[in-house]
């Protein structure tokens, strides 16, 4: 049997309540954009392949509830995580300032090396914008991450933002996958490899845990 | 079977009597061959409710009533019942003008009304009664019970989730100042710390959920433990809003009868039991995604659709 892809792994949307994390995921896997859709509970993730370079990259994108008290639930995914989206609205200052936040959360929880990008969503809502673009990138910058404007209403920059990050993960892999090409029957699983990499240092959460 | 599923749709209302539009791809069929069964049932019920309630609409604990519950509360009886059954109708009572005062002093507290509306556009969007042009429009109603519990639960103040679980009440009190008292019994003293900041409450339900499909049903604890499944990512849905738009709306409301006067063991049961029955089906799944979509297909169907034979396994 052919195989269904080369490589798996997992990315993460963070972000404030309402920028529209859960949107931006839809349009990349559905192409669907509902202007009204229930609020996220908890974590909730999808899945698309896609090619990158001749990769077949199977990717599982975890969408999580942007309200800071879910948290105490979603941070739990973070270590799981190979990439994450850091998402605000552009029509939210605040949820631009608490873009800090969500990158200091990250650097606590998720693993080290793990490739991020900032994404200003709702690009479209021109009329209503309160956080200019250069502040976007100024942030991006000081941060050392990559920086789109999106609209996931008109599927503006949402392939090119989510396909960047893939390729980031898999540059940051690339030892990984030289390896891989060596062998290329096998797929190589990110996700697992990292997890049994940290049980093998026994700092790997008891299974039976909640989380 | 389409064209039965076709002559169905034209018998059967698009949109139910609570205001929610069916899905695409909705069994009218099967769902019609249920309702008129159900209806039986229902009209049986509600003749003896309507005795019982003759006598005394004081719907004292004891084991008819509870018996009665079970099998299931009548709609123009519910709203009565689950007010005095989880104390909501006392509580009421002991404080009035306090739901007002509560409210007014809410609406100055902006980070928490700010918090509210977020969610308002994203509460039942499937639902004709909380659209924005809907009148009278629910999403005011939804709005002020929030905005009033906020305030008077500075501790939990908004989390996601209630504003669905304040959107059922609403549709089936149909009464603002009621849907408040019922959300304070349940999130005060039905499910305490299910939605304050550390989500305690929640946690370790969903903990012990784990302990007992590890008791009773080993090997899809076994499976769940093998792929690295968390059990949140399962079951967060069932516990923080008790099932709402998980299973069908008259099975979420005969689950929520018992939780008013049972308290909070009936999520366990109902989540033991859906677990249980489609143990077969859940063991196919060969890896982590699998696993997640087994356990969202088994919150569809006949088993669940039935809700009185469903409520009766429990």
């Amino acid at each position: 049997m052919a195989k269904q892809y080369d490589v798996l792994f997992r990315l993460l949307l963070i972000g404030d309540s309402g920028v529209g994390k859960t949107c931006l995921l839809c349009r990349f896997t559905d192409n669907e954009f509902h202007p009204s859709h229930i609020s996220t509970i908890g974590v909730d993730f999808k899945m698309k392949t896609i090619d990158v370079d001749g990769i077949k990259v199977r990717i599982q994108i975890w969408d999580t509830a942007g309200q800071e008290r879910y948290q105490t639930i979603t941070k739990q995914y973070y270590r799981r995580a190979q990439g994450i989206f850091l998402v605000y609205d552009i029509t939210s200052e605040r949820s631009y300032q608490h873009i800090m936040k969500w990158a200091s959360d990250v650097d606590e929880y998720a693993p080290d090396g793990v490739q991020k990008i900032l994404i200003g969503n709702k690009a479209d809502e021109e009329h209503k914008r309160q956080v200019g673009k250069h502040q976007g990138m100024k942030l991006a910058e000081e941060y050392g991450m990559d920086f789109y404007e999106t609209s996931a209403c008109t599927n503006y920059n949402i392939k090119e933002s989510f396909t960047r990050l893939t390729e980031l993960v898999l540059m940051a892999h690339r030892k990984e996958l030289d390896g891989l090409r060596l062998a290329s029957n096998d797929e190589l699983n990110l996700a697992e490899l990292e997890e049994d990499g940290r049980k093998a240092d026994g700092t790997a959460n008891s299974k039976s845990c909640w989380c | 079977m389409d064209t039965n599923n076709d002559t169905a749709k034209d018998r059967i209302s698009r949109i139910d009597s609570y205001g929610f539009e069916r899905p695409d791809g909705f069994d009218y069929a099967s769902y019609e061959d249920f309702y008129s069964r159900y209806m039986t049932v229902l009209t049986r019920r509600a003749m003896k409710w309507s005795k019982m309630m003759q006598k005394s609409t004081a719907v004292e604990k004891g084991i008819k009533v509870k018996r009665y519950i079970r099998k299931g509360i009548p709609d123009e009886h519910r709203p009565h019942v689950w007010m005095m059954v989880s104390g909501a109708q006392a509580q009421m009572e002991t404080n009035p003008g306090y739901y007002h005062s509560v409210l007014l002093e809410g609406q100055k507290n902006t980070k928490l009304v700010d918090a509210v509306v977020t969610d308002l556009n994203r509460t039942f969007p499937d639902n004709v009664k909380f659209r924005k042009n809907a009148s009278p429009c629910l999403q005011l109603t939804l709005h002020n019970v929030l905005v009033a519990y906020g305030q008077h639960n500075k501790t939990v103040g908004y989390c996601q989730g209630m504003n669905f679980i304040t959107g059922i009440l609403i549709l089936v009190t149909k009464d603002e100042e009621k849907a408040f008292w019922l959300l304070d019994a349940l999130l005060g003293r039905i499910l305490p710390d299910y939605y304050s900041p550390e989500m305690m409450g929640l946690k370790t339900d969903q903990e012990v959920l784990g302990v007992l499909v590890k008791m009773k049903i080993p090997a899809v604890a076994e499976l769940i433990d093998r792929h690295d499944v968390m059990w949140t990512l399962l079951v967060s849905r069932w516990f923080i809003c008790l099932f709402i738009d998980v299973l069908p709306i008259e099975t979420v409301l005969r689950i929520w009868d018992c939780l008013f006067y049972e308290g909070s063991k009936i999520l366990f049961r109902v989540a033991l039991t859906l677990i249980k029955q489609y143990q077969a089906y859940i063991l196919e799944a060969k890896n982590f995604p699998d696993v997640c979509d087994k356990f969202k297909d088994i919150t569809k169907g006949k088993f669940v659709t039935e809700c009185h034979l469903f409520m009766q396994v429990q």
